[in-house]
């Protein structure tokens, strides 16, 4: 059992030499939600915060591309994209870039870090994070968030990777989504 | 396939740091404040603040759960929350550095800050696994209030 944490972080160095880049997903939603009620959905205004990154903002081919996923999404998992004034849920993103630090280790099953924390060093990257927002329309409360993170410099150079990005982030944010019963 | 295998890596290790993680905690009494004759409050009407990180910001879930935290021990601790409260309380969390959640009792009459904590290190890598997250806020909350003078 004590070995597990080691083969984790000897995987997790071995990942970071290799260079591929990362995305992580995460989500919070409301405890017993139950979305059955729940039927049609449409694009509801941003929010104050957080605002998100201009460079994702006025850039109409991320923003169609994420429309399209997130519609795509949401009626696979047996939402109607809403045809009236009044839909059940309202959806909303932020794309936003911020520095965030990320922490390099040595690996401890090498023998014995230089460090007590093995850290080698930490370095700060752009870090792209898109959030997504499911609001119940009617009562404007927060049902579910789910959230990507990977690293801006992948997704901004290039139109095509930027598209398998979104699609991807989409696909496992909704994945977190609680079924309908 | 590399993206799976990475977030298995990432997923383990982030579990291996919940054991060490350090959470840190600080108070401060305001000179000549009687924090144990205050006994009523209730929470300070603010708008929302920027934690720094995008996932937190405006995130209800988190909001929620510090709010609890911290009305679950002040009632243990004997304060009562009331319309006319004798104390205001307001916390701020922020991811820099190391993810700091702060919370200040206030004289609701003076406007006087009567008593801050604070703890660093408490939630920020617990973000991304809900439970994980609530585990870490009940334990800060609870570490952080557990520095407040007792009531007599």
């Amino acid at each position: 059992m004590r070995r597990l944490p080691l083969i984790a972080i000897a995987t997790l160095s071995a990942l970071v030499a290799t260079g591929c880049a990362t995305m992580t997903v995460g989500a919070h939603v409301q405890h017993e939600l139950n979305l059955s009620a729940y039927h049609t959905f449409d694009w509801g205004t941003p929010d104050a915060l957080p605002a998100s990154d201009p460079r994702f903002e006025r850039n109409p081919f991320f923003t169609d591309r994420l429309l399209g996923a997130v519609e795509k999404g949401l009626v696979g998992r047996g939402f109607a994209l809403s045809t009236s004034a009044t839909p059940d849920l309202l959806v909303h993103y932020h794309a936003t870039i911020a520095r965030q630090p990320r922490v390099i280790r040595e690996d401890p099953a090498d023998g014995s870090c230089t460090r007590h924390d093995c850290v080698i060093e930490i370095t700060r990257y752009e870090a792209a994070t898109l959030v997504l927002d499911i609001v119940d329309a009617r009562t404007n409360v927060l049902l579910w968030r789910g959230w990507a993170q990977g690293d801006a410099d992948d997704i901004l150079n290039n139109r095509g990777r930027m598209a398998k990005k979104i699609d991807e982030s989409v696909a496992r944010m909704l994945r977190r989504l609680p079924p309908k019963l | 396939m590399c993206s799976r295998l990475r977030l298995v890596a990432i997923v383990s290790v982030a579990v291996v740091c919940a054991a060490c993680a350090p959470i840190t905690v600080r108070s401060y009494v305001e000179r000549g404040a009687n924090i144990s004759a205050y006994r009523t409050y209730n929470w300070q009407a603010v708008g929302a603040r920027s934690t720094g990180d995008p996932r937190l910001d405006n995130n209800r879930f988190f909001h929620d759960r510090i709010q609890s935290a911290v009305d679950a021990q002040l009632t243990g601790k004997g304060y009562e929350k009331t319309t006319s409260p004798d104390v205001l309380v307001l916390y701020h969390a922020h991811v820099e550095p190391e993810g700091t959640l702060l919370i200040d009792l206030v004289d609701a009459r003076s406007d006087r800050l009567l008593w801050r904590g604070w703890a660093t290190g408490g939630f920020d890598a617990a973000v991304d696994d809900q439970s994980w997250m609530e585990r870490r806020i009940d334990e800060t909350v609870g570490r952080i209030l557990k520095q407040l003078p007792p009531r007599l």
